[in-house]
């Protein structure tokens, strides 16, 4: 994927700009915030958005910005890690799966099929009540949800590509398989991977937010978006702002992602966004 | 479908936390954890415990609740609240079918102007809000804002189908609205790739008018990947209920889930995750027939 490309592609120069200072502020925000995310203030109890409290306060006077900054923080990597290790076990399902066939293909899909036959959310909610709650299990559940997802995508394209003249090169030099599986095809399939990784950690937030905003997931006092949501959620008619703002910052992220994520696909396919221009 | 029951069953078994202490509480002897565990049969080897459970899965018995209502029948528990959630499934499924051929179609037929621009944009917009988020904003402004819509609580259709329509109406909105979103995209991009087919062409050239040649080879042609997207986007509906059903007090299957994950009813839980996954399946199948009857090629 060129550079050049992607600075022409508006959708995903706006995606990559916002997540790029999304992820900036949500390091550094933290730092040089006035305010601590665990600091109580209970003369300033639930206030109202203002100069100094751009997002409010919450019902023991903390500053809702920093807060959520630190839980984007929290939610980001909880989302993230689920996803890279749905990753390093999907792929390596899919690329075996896809370049053997065979009855390792079969038992592999079949695990997938069942995998995908639940509801995300039910399957999470699930594996929360067998695993318990807490930061580990829901980045475990996340790559649970996404780990048939990632097995698929990649099996169906190794099938596409194992008869390739790259390929078969390599089978002819006396390469290892799992050499010809990582170092010939994985590079030459990694765009669709790509563009599902961005939308995964997209909704990976929104499973940790969901599971946590009704008490499922991540235990407060973590601040991770859902537990800030959950909090806000319960002096939702006083205080709309902390759960107004702490959603709104959620579904910008979230735009970014898939904005990212479309651009991505776009570039790689080249033919659908020629039509549409 | 039997492995999934399979999957369901040990999982649950392996989780941490034995039943007998959950309804017992700190107060269990070893003596009255055995008796509990001799009642309920959970002292038998797992696999005729497994073997019991789907035996009685098909007689539509899973058995009863340890904590959610205690000692219930957890069939009844199902059949008085599956009614609820598949009401407002249908009506959620309902508003986003019409909203994204709607969206769609403006958006296909206007490509590139400001129509498409708009369309495009809300898609985009509604898959990146997180539903529950959604809900209370739209509580926020219809329900407290404006007092159109009640916050809480749902009439079942069984007592007032018009009260039943207005009370759900929120909740399958906010359940509606990403899956509104990810229709809309699907039905655009099918659409705008029969746009451009020679076989529109011709249609156009013989002298159909615009709105025959869009609907009889336009449309028909865009309208099994939409529904492939339809039944997938299932999985993703019944996700949305659980949380929804939460929020706006809504007593169907999604919300008894949570409610038994709460009280580590192990049974009820089990109990949802098995009518969830029949509901995807019976759709995945349903979706299989429609598409085999429109596309007679796929029907091989």
């Amino acid at each position: 994927m060129k550079l050049n490309a992607l600075i022409q592609n508006r959708a995903a120069l706006a995606g990559s700009t916002i997540t790029a200072l999304f992820i900036i502020i949500i390091i550094v925000g933290p730092m040089i915030s006035p305010w601590g995310s665990g600091a109580f203030d209970f003369t300033a109890v639930l206030k109202p958005p203002s100069w100094s409290h751009p997002f409010g306060t919450d019902s023991l006077g903390r500053d809702v910005l920093t807060r959520v900054m630190e839980g984007a923080r929290i939610s980001l990597m909880i989302s993230a890690s689920g996803v890279l290790a749905a990753m390093c076990l999907g792929i390596t399902a899919g690329l075996f799966a896809g370049y053997l066939g065979g009855w390792l293909d079969a038992i592999v899909m079949r695990m997938v099929d069942l995998l995908f036959a639940f509801p995300a959310f039910v399957l999470a909610l699930f594996l929360m009540v067998a695993l318990g709650f807490g930061v580990t299990n829901v980045a475990l559940a996340i790559m649970l949800v996404y780990l048939p997802i990632f097995a698929r995508i990649t099996r169906n394209t190794t099938e596409v590509v194992r008869g390739d003249a790259y390929v078969q090169a390599a089978q002819v030099m006396g390469q290892s398989t799992p050499r010809i599986l990582f170092r010939e095809i994985l590079p030459n399939i990694s765009a669709p991977i790509l563009v599902q990784a961005s939308i995964a950690v997209a909704f990976g937030i929104v499973i940790e937010s969901g599971l946590s905003f009704i008490g499922l997931g991540v235990q407060p006092p973590t601040p991770s978006l859902g537990v800030i949501m959950a909090d806000g959620q319960e002096y939702f008619r006083r205080a709309p702002w902390v759960l107004t703002m702490t959603g709104l910052t959620v579904t910008i992220a979230l735009l970014a992602l898939n904005l990212l994520g479309d651009g991505l696909r776009d570039l790689a396919d080249p033919r659908l966004k020629r039509r549409d221009a | 479908m039997l492995v999934g029951t399979l999957v369901v069953f040990f999982v649950m078994k392996a989780a941490p936390g034995d039943p007998a202490l959950v309804v017992l509480g700190d107060f269990a002897t070893p003596e009255t954890i055995a008796k509990f565990n001799a009642d309920r049969g959970l002292d038998a080897p797992w696999l005729m415990q497994y073997l019991d459970w789907l035996g009685g899965i098909l007689r539509f018995d899973f058995g009863t609740s340890l904590s959610v209502s205690a000692d219930q029948d957890i069939s009844a528990l199902l059949a008085f609240r599956l009614p609820k959630t598949l009401f407002i499934g249908l009506y959620a499924m309902t508003i986003a079918i019409t909203l994204s051929l709607i969206l769609g179609t403006l958006a296909a037929v206007n490509r590139g102007n400001a129509i498409d621009t708009g369309a495009t944009s809300l898609a985009v917009l509604g898959v990146s809000m997180p539903d529950f988020w959604f809900g209370y904003m739209l509580i926020l402004g219809l329900s407290i804002g404006l007092g159109l819509f009640p916050s809480y609580g749902f009439i079942p259709p069984s007592q007032s189908i018009l009260g039943a329509l207005h009370s759900g109406f929120l909740p399958a909105l906010a359940i509606a609205a990403p899956m509104a979103a990810v229709f809309t995209r699907t039905l655009r991009t099918a659409l705008i790739e029969n746009l451009d087919r020679e076989h529109v062409m011709v249609s156009k050239s013989l002298g159909h008018s615009g709105r025959f040649t869009f609907f009889h080879h336009v449309f028909r042609n865009s309208i099994i990947p939409y529904i492939v997207v339809v039944g997938l986007q299932i999985r993703y509906l019944l996700g949305g209920v659980v949380i929804i059903e939460r929020i706006f007090g809504v007593n169907g299957v999604g919300s008894l889930m949570v409610e038994a994950a709460f009280a580590r009813d192990y049974f009820v839980v089990q109990a949802c995750a098995v009518v969830f996954l029949a509901i995807v399946l019976g759709v995945n199948y349903l979706v299989d027939l429609i598409c085999a009857m429109l596309d007679p090629r796929r029907a091989r």
